[in-house]
């Protein structure tokens, strides 16, 4: 296997090797950008529509307005870790390295959707329970969840050779949505038991304009979240190649050592 | 603005979010420009 | 494959029998924390008596992480993971054999621990049923997702901080369904325990098959 790698300016750009045009040296595509356009513009309309157009409730007053992030954001989380239990189950059956990327862009990007999900909760919380915090089923499976992610993204961060690692980081990831279930339904069953009400629980005769908000909600974080999956995908893909490319330079330098003439044993070594 | 109930409570989850969100973004598109410099663009399949 | 399990089961348990760690540095560790918990709430308030079933619990997980790291590190010295992947050994009885020894020396712990709470918290026993099956599966549970999640940070620096984080949020319907369980039998309404038992038997299954199907993948791996 030779290293077909460009090489590198001393300013470290690598220079296109086929004479086409410079290629950008960033994650962004016209899809990203696309994508790009269209979350802000949603995310625009749902300043408008949520914060602006839709009436306060009746019960909840102006608080339900954090309902229009935060019931979005807690369904892209579930979706970012069901993407993580897929593609680790994927990643052990093909054993490609695209699948291993995917696994790992789709636990950050929930992560990071946990957070919002639990922040926005414990905010509508506050004004309607009186407290922060509150045990209800929905945020105490996302507190669970959150450090099931933390733990996932853990194991990645390892200094391990990447073989194994993405062994045992694909049995993890693997467990997370089956985890994430078994949390879920012991908790809402434990909280079913000393009836309060639940987070979850949206007045189900929602309409009108704060429907509408609720669905802009989920337009615009679903775009947000597709922008964040693909960039986070490719800068991980990116990490693999830049591993790679380190690997083999050095697999390189480690060849040219080797054959440089020096003594009778050179004869005696093949080639690699 | 139109006067809101828990104004403060609504402010901090959408600002909070909005913050987390381009934080997060922007911590991503730069490492993507950083990994990108150092990996030669024929590896890179996307433009 | 049992008689793989049978194997290393006889090896695991063995090594305890000649080290004798679960028993003198493990089991008085649990006391510890029984004890810990008496500072920390107050016999005279009676909250000890309310809450003796999570104490218990909770207990018992954190005793568990330390059995499951001692038996996850059984395998890391010396090449004994090249051994056992050369041997002819099915991973699934390994992993099986594995997860019967760790079982059976919680089972020591938890009688102990039983003892303890009855003896320092005032506890009074009811419900023996349920409160043995309770024990039963919920170590099944304990020992078949602990010695997978052994297997996944066997022979890392950083497994004594890593496994914890991983095991404890999966291990949480655990906590939750077994002190359900005791406190109904202790509460004298068994009826509402038994599901509670049920959950945890199916989640012990659960692991069992995932461990058995996994283990193999990990092995090799590193």
């Amino acid at each position: 296997m030779t290293a077909t790698t460009s090489p590198r300016t001393a300013a470290g750009t690598p220079q296109p090797a086929d004479g086409a045009g410079a290629v950008p040296a960033h994650t962004g595509s016209r899809t990203t950008r696309i994508l790009g356009v269209l979350a802000l513009a949603s995310s625009a309309l749902l300043v408008l529509y949520g914060l602006v157009i839709s009436p306060p409730d009746v019960e909840m007053a102006d608080s339900v307005r954090l309902m229009y992030v935060h019931v979005p954001s807690a369904t892209y989380l579930y979706v970012g870790c069901f993407f993580t239990t897929f593609a680790s189950a994927m990643w052990l059956w093909k054993r490609t390295p695209g699948w291993d990327a995917l696994a790992e862009a789709g636990a950050e990007v929930a992560l990071v959707f946990s957070f919002i999900t639990l922040g926005t909760g414990s905010l509508w919380g506050r004004p309607t329970w009186g407290t922060y915090w509150t045990w209800d089923a929905r945020l105490t499976s996302t507190a669970v969840l959150t450090v099931l992610l933390i733990g996932y993204l853990a194991l990645r961060r390892l200094d391990l050779d990447p073989g194994a690692r993405s062994a045992r980081v694909a049995v993890l990831g693997l467990l997370l949505v089956p985890n994430v279930i078994v949390v879920n339904r012991s908790v809402e069953w434990w909280r079913s038991l000393h009836q309060g009400s639940t987070l979850s629980r949206i007045d189900p005769t929602i309409e009108g304009d704060m429907l509408v908000a609720l669905m802009v909600g989920f337009l615009a974080l679903g775009l947000v979240f597709a922008w964040l999956m693909v960039h986070r995908f490719r800068v991980a893909w990116l990490e693999q190649q830049a591993d790679r490319f380190d690997l083999d330079e050095a697999l390189a330098l480690r060849r040219a050592e080797a054959t440089t003439p020096t003594t009778p044993t050179d004869t005696a070594k093949g080639t690699a | 603005m139109i006067a809101m109930t828990h104004a403060g409570y609504v402010a901090a989850g959408w600002i909070g979010t909005a913050v987390l969100l381009g934080g997060y973004a922007w911590h991503v598109v730069r490492r993507g420009r950083k990994l990108s410099r150092q990996v030669p663009a024929s590896e890179r399949r996307w433009s | 494959m049992w008689r793989d399990a049978a194997l290393v089961a006889g090896r695991d348990l063995r090594v305890e029998a000649r080290s004798r760690v679960t028993l003198q540095q493990v089991g008085p560790f649990a006391l510890l924390v029984l004890i810990l918990f008496a500072f920390a709430l107050d016999p005279a308030r009676q909250t000890l008596e309310r809450a003796t079933p999570g104490l218990y619990w909770v207990t018992v997980l954190f005793s568990a992480l330390l059995a499951l790291a001692r038996s996850a590190a059984l395998d890391e010295t010396d090449g004994v993971r090249d051994a056992l992947r050369l041997s002819a050994l099915e991973p699934a009885g390994v992993f099986a054999g594995k997860a019967l020894a760790v079982a059976a020396e919680l089972l020591a712990l938890e009688v102990v621990l039983g003892i303890g709470v009855i003896i320092l918290y005032g506890a009074e026993p009811a419900g023996i049923g349920l409160l043995v099956v309770t024990c039963v599966s919920a170590t099944a549970a304990i020992a078949t997702t602990g010695t997978l999640y052994g297997a996944l940070v066997s022979g890392l620096r950083v497994r004594e901080t890593l496994l914890p984080l991983l095991l404890l949020p999966v291990l949480a319907p655990v906590l939750l369904g077994a002190t359900r369980a005791f406190e109904a039998a202790l509460g004298g309404a068994p009826a509402d325990g038994w599901p509670w038992c049920g959950l945890l038997a199916a989640f012990a299954v659960l692991y069992s098959v995932a461990g058995a199907a996994a283990y193999g993948t990990l092995l090799e791996g590193s």
